[in-house]
């Protein structure tokens, strides 16, 4: 897919949570629509794109892939700022990876904007047999501490367009509400120079835009 | 040596792989007890490590844990005499595990997959081989089939430079430096492979200099490593987290590679990481060791097989053959790692301060691409963290790796270090014309996934690289004022 591609916004995102909870596969199956169950592990961070459409717009996503491992938080932790989606993925297998999400919600309010979406994720719903974290709980903690939640499975793709498309369609939302600053890239959005130009902020979908 | 094609189903398993803390007394065939570490289990087992008791459980019963490793995969047609595997035969009761395991769906059995598979061999004379591996000196020589795919020119070239490593070596007390020019222009993979194992080993000082001190030395630290594997196993697992990290990533390690991928070379690893990590507690394991580590397993391995190790299945190997590998990786990995140490401790500054020294030397050599790069928004951090933690493993086949790896140890200590910095500078200069032509995420994803693969990438790229980055240290180490723009 060619970066020239007129796009109308630009949207950062960042994936994090726990190492092996299959961050990587998920932005692999979003961006290549492939699994690759023998995936080489995520040293620091990784990069990922793909449009998106939202109510007619050519949204261009930018995904930074982030390592889970301890060590390297410090690298990654500066990925936050330049974030408007974050995915916080777990794993519905393994118990230990949900009880560290405060942790991350934590780390993730303190380091991104206060205006980042994030979407909670937990993955691998394909193996149902080896569930020791059940919907219900993933669907409360995420009521109690406001944020999106979908289970995945990277494996069979289920949900995992939906993952990453709803967190855009929230972004979007915000962009038409102005509660972004968009003007300032660091905030994770970037605006199509065509609609920059006519400095017409926030949009609607019929003002004729679309060039291509 | 028949090669026999088989599918991936009995290579690449389903996952199962060693849990450290158990260990079992084995029967071998002599009827002498030993002890074995290490038990298979399912991914994803719950596993509670409850013993404490320090020795008194090396000698404890197979536990419920304790199943045996699968059966090495044993196609038709090939034979081998049966104390090969005896030690990690299957004559284990528990094996509902297993069966569990081995009904699993297979993953992946697209007929391309289809790999060759290497049978046994292994160098005559194994047991000398292992006790003084200097013995192979004297008698190296061009292999036939070698000799026969060559011209004149290049049988000349190569015996000379085979006679040149030969008088470095023969010498009772070998003369570091000399050993060093040699290797610095790369070990032609033509000559017997002991070379490059007897030369890495010397060169990062584990294999001694002096004659004299050879055999003891290698036995002392073989040694010193089993008690350290035993003691850091003894009590069960000590560090969960850094144990389940090491797990999870030793499987990934390689993924397309059958060396990487047979059970035994896994254990192996896994024991190697898991072992290096609790001894040096600052840094802890951090993820790309487990890509370093592998160079030195490759290497150390075909000193002692006929075979290309990329494809040998580890587990047709002696047990006390696989054990030396083991332990004179383990020593060379932690030698290699003393030198960069800082790139692994908290917050991994010596990364930091490598990234930082690549940021300032591209602008002083090619201040276009700096510039561009800047304009694009491409941070060095973004690209070049992973250049540096896994030592550019992650951008180059294992092949090319090695070789590089022949110049880096050349380098005295600092090859890791200093000299990669500057092969990292030379790296990233390389594609300059392109990434001035592309923007931020072109930018980004070419850098993630540069055209170095086997098929593009020759020997000669290599020897290239390495050549600039010697021009570009000579003219800019100790010199951080020379050219940069006041």
């Amino acid at each position: 897919m060619s970066s020239n591609y007129t796009y109308d916004y630009i949207i950062k995102y960042i994936i994090i949570g726990d190492t092996g909870v299959g961050k990587s596969c998920l932005l692999l199956q979003f961006t290549d629509r492939r699994f690759q169950p023998a995936h080489d592990l995520t040293i620091g961070v990784e990069f990922g794109a793909r449009f998106v459409d939202v109510e007619g717009k050519k949204i261009k996503l930018q995904i930074w892939d982030t390592a889970g491992q301890e060590s390297f938080r410090s690298i990654t932790r500066s990925y936050y700022r330049g974030a408007a989606g974050a995915l916080l993925v777990y794993d519905i297998t393994r118990r230990e990876t949900f009880d560290h999400l405060l942790i991350w919600l934590e780390d993730a309010r303190q380091h991104s904007n206060s205006n980042t979406t994030i979407m909670l994720i937990g993955n691998k719903s394909d193996l149902e047999s080896k569930r020791a974290v059940s919907y219900a709980e993933g669907e409360a903690f995420a009521q109690q501490h406001g944020l999106f939640f979908m289970e995945t499975s990277a494996k069979t793709a289920d949900n995992v367009e939906e993952s990453f498309v709803d967190t855009a369609k929230d972004i979007y939302e915000k962009i038409k509400q102005g509660v972004f600053d968009v003007s300032n890239e660091s905030n994770g959005i970037k605006v199509g120079g065509h609609l920059q130009s006519k400095n017409v902020l926030p949009l609607t979908t019929d003002n004729g835009n679309n060039c291509c | 040596m028949a090669d026999i094609n088989f599918t991936k189903k009995s290579l690449l398993r389903p996952h199962t792989s060693t849990l450290p803390g158990s260990v079992k007394p084995v029967e071998s065939k002599t009827g002498a007890t030993k002890l074995v570490i290490g038990a298979t289990y399912s991914y994803g087992q719950n596993v509670s490590l409850t013993s404490s008791d320090g020795l008194s459980y090396l000698q404890s019963q197979p536990s419920q844990l304790t199943s045996r490793r699968e059966p090495s995969p044993n196609p038709p047609g090939i034979t081998f005499s049966s104390d090969i595997n005896d030690d990690i035969s299957d004559k284990d009761s528990s094996k509902s595990q297993e069966k569990e395991v081995e009904d699993e769906p297979v993953i992946n059995s697209d007929p391309s997959t289809l790999i060759e598979k290497s049978s046994i061999g292994l160098k005559p004379d194994i047991a000398l081989l292992i006790k003084d591996p200097m013995k192979t000196i004297d008698s190296m020589k061009l292999s036939n089939s070698t000799v026969k795919q060559l011209n004149e020119t290049q049988r000349l070239r190569l015996e000379r430079c085979l006679n040149k490593f030969k008088d470095v070596l023969q010498s009772a007390n070998i003369d570091l430096d000399a050993l060093r020019n040699l290797s610095w222009l790369g070990i032609p993979n033509e000559l017997p492979s002991e070379l490059r194992s007897i030369t890495w080993q010397l060169l990062l000082e584990y294999l001694p200099c002096n004659a004299d001190r050879q055999v003891k030395t290698l036995a002392q630290k073989r040694q010193e490593y089993f008690e350290s594997v035993s003691k850091a196993y003894a009590k069960g697992i000590a560090d969960r987290t850094i144990w389940h990290q090491i797990h999870i990533d030793v499987p990934r390690t390689n993924p397309g590679t059958v060396l990487y991928q047979c059970e035994t070379t896994q254990q192996c690893l896994e024991r190697i990481l898991y072992v290096w990590a609790i001894r040096h507690p600052a840094s802890g394991y951090v993820q790309g060791i487990n890509d370093l580590v592998t160079p030195f397993f490759q290497v150390f391995l075909s000193f002692y097989i006929d075979e290309n190790p990329e494809n040998y299945d580890t587990s047709y190997l002696p047990k006390n053959v696989l054990d030396v590998i083991e332990a004179d990786s383990f020593w060379c990995l932690s030698k290699l790692l003393d030198g960069i140490q800082d790139n692994y401790t908290f917050a991994q500054v010596g990364i930091q301060r490598q990234i930082n020294k690549l940021k300032d030397l591209i602008n002083r050599i090619n201040a276009p691409l700096a510039a561009h790069l800047q304009k694009e928004g491409v941070e060095y951090l973004q690209f070049a963290f992973r250049w540096m933690n896994c030592l550019l493993m992650r951008e180059m086949p294992l092949k090319h790796i090695i070789r590089m790896w022949d110049t880096y140890l050349a380098e005295r200590l600092d090859g890791f270090s200093v000299f990669h910095l500057y092969v990292c500078v030379a790296f990233l200069d390389k594609w300059s014309d392109y990434l001035k032509s592309r923007d931020f995420q072109e930018i980004m994803i070419f850098l993630q996934s540069l055209p170095t693969e086997t098929a593009k990438w020759k020997e000669q790229d290599i020897e290239l690289l390495l050549s600039e980055a010697y021009r570009l240290k000579s003219l800019y180490h100790e010199a951080p004022n020379h050219l940069s723009r006041v």
